[in-house]
């Protein structure tokens, strides 16, 4: 019985969920939706990304927190046995309880179509360094300056043979979010995540935008070191990205 | 300063100002062409002039109907001006205006009409940001403007200290104002504190209600000289100063603009704003300012010497300074991008031109001097001052 696997959850609630995970395995799409808090269903319907072939549902856990919401862990299973673990914060609402919030866990950054480089090819440089696990920042030999993002000659002496140092990769976080709306499909699975504005001292101090790697739950703070990491969980033929972990 | 010697104070004023309603976005069964050129009859007619006599166009944002196509649309006798500001989003609004204004105060033109149209059924979503999110944000999970103006904000609060009741301020009084406005989306649509504050997270800092809507709509306003629009029908907002641009370090530099978290109206364009018009910050009674997200609005307030930096911010966003009829600031007044509407800021030079006239759903009171600004955080930023004749 849930009252007994979770003591410290209210009955209602363990039966909610697990009534939840077992709509959602069966693609009963109009049970799942009435589960979700209605001012956010087409946030919630972006943010997580099932197994294919969805067929099966395991509750795992649930605990209260954090704050006044609580915390359910459910397994799905797909097609070929592949697995996805949700996590759920739920919130008394209306009479009932409603999902509020709703991720894969664990925390993964998003692989987007956009890993290549821009079509002027300015910044071809830099890509082909990622493949030789390299930061590589535009730089001018003539008078020393830094250039990102890059640009076709030198903005501060014209000099037009601008060259591309690997810089050592780690750095401050000068600005940062969290991002939890679906902007793009590549994004489900991923979200909420965080992205980091890191200040590269070993490149005059020039910023590089990057994801932050368990960036879930993370006390993020301006001024916090970082180093980066090269990511290569893409496929083979895809650039491997620079992702950054607190340090 | 003198201001005697420039020929671009005062040279031209809007005499004509028209929206078309605010339709949920995607809904408009018409092209933005169609709306655009609705918007423009009307504001012909407000200005009771014969579309016919238009001889200049102006857009921005990349619009995607250029002045030819609107002028042959429209059958106009001649075109003599048709210019597009560069720089997407909303940081063209006050350009626009201006551009329209130089062309008329360099006798290019003679009649001239601001327009924007927008609807997804031609244009499709996001065509503000249009070509401006390359692979350096994209490979990185960040696809749209409110990530950017998120990351920027967050130091605005966390290194700078603006308070976040100073968001909150400025999208209450946008609601605050709809509630007058029977053509704004929110019309009948209050906010609660309560409400905003638990709205869902978009990205830290910025939550639902700290965002601008997107509508399918259009929006125009005709320019024309001093000396013709005192004999029109409407009194003419005078156009008395007009910047635009980008500081050093500032445009599409994917993050390593600076200072990072100003809106980009920098001190030697915000010099020109005001010695242009000979008008101090302190004489402007009400402000339209372009609100993407609250937190790049607020930084347009502080860069433009209306709101004091950092935590004192707080002081003078509070809702009761922000609204008309009695509020020091007020500002967005017919609801704004949050609450009555978005063509990409286009309500906004109305209701600018409105305030002139008297004719705002919240009008203050006796207003002279009537500020737009148009941006921010976004690679360009413009700034328009309209004056009533009584600033001539």
């Amino acid at each position: 019985m849930t009252e007994t696997r979770f003591p410290d959850v209210p009955d209602d609630l363990a039966e909610v969920v697990d009534r939840h995970g077992r709509a959602v395995a069966a693609l009963d799409n109009e049970t799942v939706l009435a589960d979700f808090r209605k001012d956010r269903i087409g946030q919630l319907l972006g943010s997580a990304r099932p197994p294919d072939g969805l067929h099966a549902a395991e509750l795992l856990s649930i605990e209260p927190g954090p704050d006044s919401l609580y915390t359910a862990h459910i397994r799905y299973t797909g097609a070929g046995g592949a697995q996805a673990v949700f996590r759920s914060r739920w919130i008394a609402m209306d009479g009932t309880w409603r999902v509020t919030q709703v991720r894969n866990v664990p925390d993964t950054p998003p692989v987007t179509p956009f890993a290549e480089p821009s079509a002027d090819g300015l910044d071809t440089p830099h890509w082909a360094g990622l493949a030789q696990r390299e930061l590589r920042i535009q730089h001018c030999p003539a008078c020393g300056e830094w250039i990102w993002s890059p640009r076709p000659i030198c903005p501060s002496c014209h000099h037009d043979e601008l060259e591309w140092p690997s810089v050592d990769p780690t750095g401050t976080v000068y600005a940062w979010t969290r991002t939890w709306q679906p902007f793009h499909p590549s994004a489900t699975g991923h979200l909420p995540y965080v992205v980091v504005a890191v200040e590269l001292p070993a490149a005059g101090n020039r910023r590089v935008v990057g994801v932050l790697l368990d960036g879930d739950g993370a006390d993020v703070r301006i001024g916090q070191h970082v180093t980066a990491e090269f990511d290569h969980s893409a496929d083979a033929a895809a650039y491997p990205l620079l992702r950054w972990r607190l340090s | 300063m003198s201001t005697s010697d420039r020929t671009f104070r005062a040279a031209a004023a809007v005499v004509g100002a028209a929206n078309t309603p605010f339709l949920k976005r995607g809904t408009a069964t018409s092209s933005a062409l169609k709306l655009a050129l609705r918007a423009i009859l009307d504001a012909a007619d407000d200005a009771g002039v014969d579309a016919h006599d238009i001889d200049g166009f102006v857009s921005y944002a990349n619009d995607d109907n250029e002045g030819l196509a609107v002028g042959a649309a429209l059958g106009v006798k001649e075109i003599r001006w048709s210019s597009m500001v560069w720089g997407g989003g909303g940081g063209g609004v006050a350009a626009a205006v201006n551009t329209a204004a130089a062309a008329i105060a360099s006798g290019q033109a003679e009649t001239v009409c601001v327009y924007r149209g927008l609807s997804e059924a031609d244009a499709g979503r996001q065509s503000y940001s249009k070509g401006h999110i390359g692979p350096l944000y994209g490979a990185h999970g960040v696809f749209a403007p409110a990530q950017i103006c998120a990351l920027r904000t967050q130091r605005l609060l966390e290194v700078d200290g603006v308070p976040r009741e100073a968001l909150a301020a400025l999208v209450a009084a946008a609601y605050h104002h709809a509630q007058n406005n029977p053509d704004a989306v929110a019309y009948g649509r209050p906010l609660s504190a309560e409400v905003y504050a638990d709205s869902r997270i978009i990205s830290e800092p910025l939550r639902l209600y700290d965002c601008s809507r997107e509508n399918d709509a259009a929006g125009a306003v005709i320019v024309t000289s001093a000396d013709r629009a005192r004999g029109l029908r409407q009194k003419p907002a005078y156009v008395l100063s007009g910047v635009q641009g980008s500081g050093p370090a500032w445009t599409e530099s994917v993050e390593n603009e600076n200072p990072y978290s100003s809106a980009g109206f920098h001190p030697a364009l915000v010099a020109r704003l005001w010695e242009g018009a000979g008008v101090e910050p302190g004489e402007v009674d009400v402000t339209q300012v372009y609100e993407n997200f609250s937190g790049p609005a607020v930084a347009s307030l502080i860069d433009v010497g209306l709101v004091p930096p950092g935590a004192e911010a707080g002081r003078v966003m509070q809702l009761e300074n922000l609204i008309a009829p009695h509020g020091a600031l007020p500002l967005n007044t017919a609801g704004g991008n949050i609450a009555e509407g978005f063509v990409h800021g286009f309500g906004l030079i109305v209701e600018a031109v409105r305030q002139i006239r008297g004719t705002s759903p919240n009008p203050v009171p006796g207003a002279d001097v009537s500020l737009l600004l148009g941006g921010p955080m976004a690679p360009l930023v413009s700034a328009t001052l309209f004056g009533s004749e009584a600033t001539v």
